[in-house]
């Protein structure tokens, strides 16, 4: 558990510690910014962007489709390549395996690039736990690793960290004052991690994607990394996701336009990687000894669930988080998992499965649908979100205020005298904090509300209040319809009802 | 005795998996509500869509495109008229550099450019030819790293080059700069004209390692500020040649 996890016990509480942080609003809101236009304007400049989602959902929603096929291909090709496989049901049995390879090999370093599986599995403290030092090697995932934090961002883990806090853990580190310049500091970080690549036992890395013919995996990166780590120690461990499956190197095409594009704008990220088994007699480099270690972990909770099988299609570009405006608001650590955003949002309460540990994280969100809308493999995010809401209720998880409230209203709005009796109430009590047509006081019952935002006035008169005399006019001024419109409209409507019930191309894959 | 020991436990590790791995894949087709699916399934949307895959340049086009792409993600790319041009260009970006050694890929095509009597005074070394060596180090210690792309793809401005014994997966990335000679009938437009021809090898004649290289290395981590050249090479030469 990092801190980030446990000092702050629910999303309310971490997004209220986020919204007092102003440096983290802005710089979250200034690089999802940049973030989100750069992703636009790469699909403009690739064009039909539209067709490379859909091609990229078929492939995905069919390899998952064939999940048991594709995994037992690519685990036998991976091995006829050299490579050991190993399946762990659990975070725990992951954890394990990978402890147990590191002890055989007496390792005492593990450089490590960017993978989000080992921060689910809390690898990094494990390994430790039995005297291992991990070494994150991504520039971003270094400083927060010095910082003793996780990552508040998908591409970016570092976002949160201002260039004076990125000096000052820098400069703890060299053991001297580091100027605050962008080459200094990441030169330092070149020079301090080039002899942890040089020196570390093992390499440990993610893997983006695996190719089922030739029991390949596949990383994208920017900064070299992950290349080290796979290239330069004698022992190489792989983290993947169960589900990061596709099955030919044709099918990468579609993923490596899809996913650089979606997560910073790029035509291809800097460096990627296919890697397929270790070194090969005669190499002079690559490592000797490749562990793939194929992570569940509440993955396969989801195969046959129609709402939400569709979240294994996740390729974790991050351009859902970019565009959420509740992301964007409080940023990653509120969210208190692994995995923020909408992503994250569905991801926790869905890769646990237990009712009981779905907490609110599934009501941060405003179901604006911006997520589903960037997704370049066009997963119904907003859709899971509600879906998550009705099975909470469904399951009588739902706040008791909210349901006394949703009682209250039924009482007030069921009644028109009681509707009446509310307004006259509300208006009084409004009168000393309305200003200019808005309520900005950050007290009473509004305080949730009006803390972020502002609230309207009531109205001078209510609709309800308005209708005897809207009633009066509409009478008036109605023409009786002309003869068989009413039937035209009935006909629409038939149609327009039989050709949703044949559209089913959602799940055509 | 103890590689005997190591290999004992590590088959012990792999009949576990596997064991693991049918009561795993079981799983997932019950989950999917049917029996294990054991013939490859027919897969209608493989690769690109129809009409991406129409999309081709001519060779002109290729280059003209390819150097611009990676130009504008800060690489540098030319187009050479010969290889002894090419030659000369690599000797005076080692000497510009202050490389105190270079390394290169063994592969004839290098051992064509005459490096070693264009550079007198810096040791230019020869990837793996004393397999004793540490190679590694050595590419740690060089100032340029100078290899021949396998492929090369203009709509992505990617390098692609494949490992094998003389050719060392360090050369293109423990050195801060690279020279890539690309040979203009290796450029192709799309990146899925490549991936192609990797299908096409199939599995066993896949190297270890096939890694694509579109520009210098690079992070925004702190603060949004670019940075160039943070583990990989920073400098990158594609130097375009006909033939």
């Amino acid at each position: 558990m990092s801190a980030a996890e446990t000092t702050a016990k629910t999303v309310k509480e971490r997004a209220e510690e986020a919204l007092r942080d102003d440096f983290l609003r802005q710089s979250v809101r200034y690089t999802t910014d940049r973030l989100r236009s750069a992703r636009l304007q790469a699909a403009r400049d690739q064009g039909n962007w539209e067709a490379w989602r859909e091609r990229g959902r078929q492939i995905r929603s069919h390899t998952i489709a064939h999940l048991d096929y594709y995994l037992n291909q690519f685990a036998e090709n991976a091995r006829a390549n050299g490579a050991h496989v190993h399946f762990a049901e659990t975070a725990e049995e992951a954890v394990r395996i990978v402890q147990a390879i590191a002890q055989r090999k007496g390792a005492r370093t593990v450089a490590k690039s960017k993978s989000m599986v080992t921060e689910e599995l809390h690898l990094n403290k494990a390994l430790e736990d039995i005297g291992v030092q991990p070494i994150e090697t991504d520039l971003g995932e270094y400083i927060i690793q010095l910082a003793g934090e996780t990552p508040s961002h998908i591409i970016i883990p570092s976002i949160h960290k201002t260039r004076r806090q990125v000096a000052d853990l820098l400069s703890r580190e060299a053991g001297e004052e580091l100027p605050t310049d962008t080459p200094s500091l990441a030169g330092f970080a070149r020079r301090r991690l080039r002899e942890v690549f040089l020196t570390a036992d093992i390499g440990m890395t993610g893997c983006n994607f695996a190719i089922a013919e030739t029991g390949s995996i596949v990383v994208f990166e920017n900064e070299g990394n992950a290349r080290m780590v796979s290239t330069v120690p004698k022992t190489q461990i792989t983290l993947m996701g169960m589900e990061r499956i596709i099955p030919t190197w044709a099918d990468l095409e579609v993923m490596a336009t899809l996913l650089p594009r979606s997560a910073t704008g790029q035509r291809l990220t800097v460096y990627m990687s296919g890697i397929s088994g270790p070194r090969r007699e005669g190499d002079g480099d690559g490592p000797e000894e490749l562990h793939i270690v194929i992570v569940d972990n509440g993955r396969s909770l989801q195969l046959g669930d129609p709402e939400f099988q569709e979240l294994l299609n996740c390729i974790r570009c991050g351009a859902c988080l970019n565009v959420c405006p509740v992301y964007r608001h409080i940023g990653g650590h509120a969210y208190g998992s692994t995995y923020s955003g909408p992503i994250g949002a569905v991801l926790k309460p869905a890769f646990k499965k237990n009712i009981l540990e779905w907490d609110d994280v599934a009501d941060a969100s405003s179901l604006c649908g911006a997520c589903a809308e960037a997704c370049p493999v066009k997963i119904p995010l907003h859709d899971m979100l509600v879906y998550l809401r009705r099975r909470k209720v469904e399951a009588g998880r739902a706040k008791p205020p909210e349901a006394l409230g949703m009682k209250a209203y039924a009482a007030v709005m069921g009644d028109a005298g009681r509707f009446r009796r509310a307004l006259k109430l509300g208006r009084l009590g409004m009168k000393p904090l309305a200003r200019d047509g808005f309520i900005r006081a950050r007290i009473g019952p509004l305080a949730g509300w009006t803390r972020h935002r502002v609230f309207p006035v009531l109205a001078g008169q209510s609709f309800r209040e308005r209708w005897a005399h809207l009633e009066r006019e509409l009478e008036r001024e109605l023409a009786p319809a002309a003869p068989g419109v009413s039937e035209r409209l009935e006909e629409a409507l038939r149609r327009r009802a039989e050709k949703r019930e044949g559209g089913v191309e959602r799940h055509g894959g | 005795m103890a590689d005997e020991k190591h290999r004992q436990w590590l088959a012990e590790l792999d009949a576990e998996s596997r064991r693991k791995q049918q009561a795993v894949l079981d799983g997932l087709a019950a989950k999917l509500g049917r029996p294990r699916v054991t013939e490859r399934p027919p897969h209608p949307f493989r690769g690109a869509p129809d009409f991406w895959n129409a999309y081709e340049l001519t060779p002109e086009e290729r280059i003209e495109r390819f150097i611009a792409n990676f130009q504008a993600v800060g690489g540098h790319a030319f187009r050479l008229a010969s290889l002894e041009e090419a030659a000369r260009f690599i000797a005076d970006k080692a000497r510009e550099l202050g490389a105190s050694a270079v390394i290169r890929q063994d592969e004839p095509l290098l051992a064509g450019l005459g490096l070693e009597s264009l550079l007198t005074g810096i040791d230019v070394q020869v990837w793996n030819d004393r397999p004793e060596d540490n190679w590694t180090a050595r590419a740690a210690n060089a100032g340029l790293g100078v290899i021949v792309a396998d492929y090369a793809v203009a709509h992505t401005a990617s390098i692609v080059t494949l490992s094998a014994p003389n050719k060392g997966r360090s050369v293109s990335l423990l050195p801060p700069a690279l020279a890539v000679i690309v040979p203009a009938s290796r450029l192709y437009t799309r990146l899925g004209e490549v991936l192609a021809r990797i299908d096409g090898m199939g599995r066993e004649r896949l190297p270890a390692g096939i890694h694509f290289i579109s520009g210098p290395s690079r992070s925004a981590d702190i603060e949004n500020d670019l940075t160039i050249g943070v583990h990989g090479p920073g400098i990158v030469y594609a130097l375009i040649v006909d033939g």
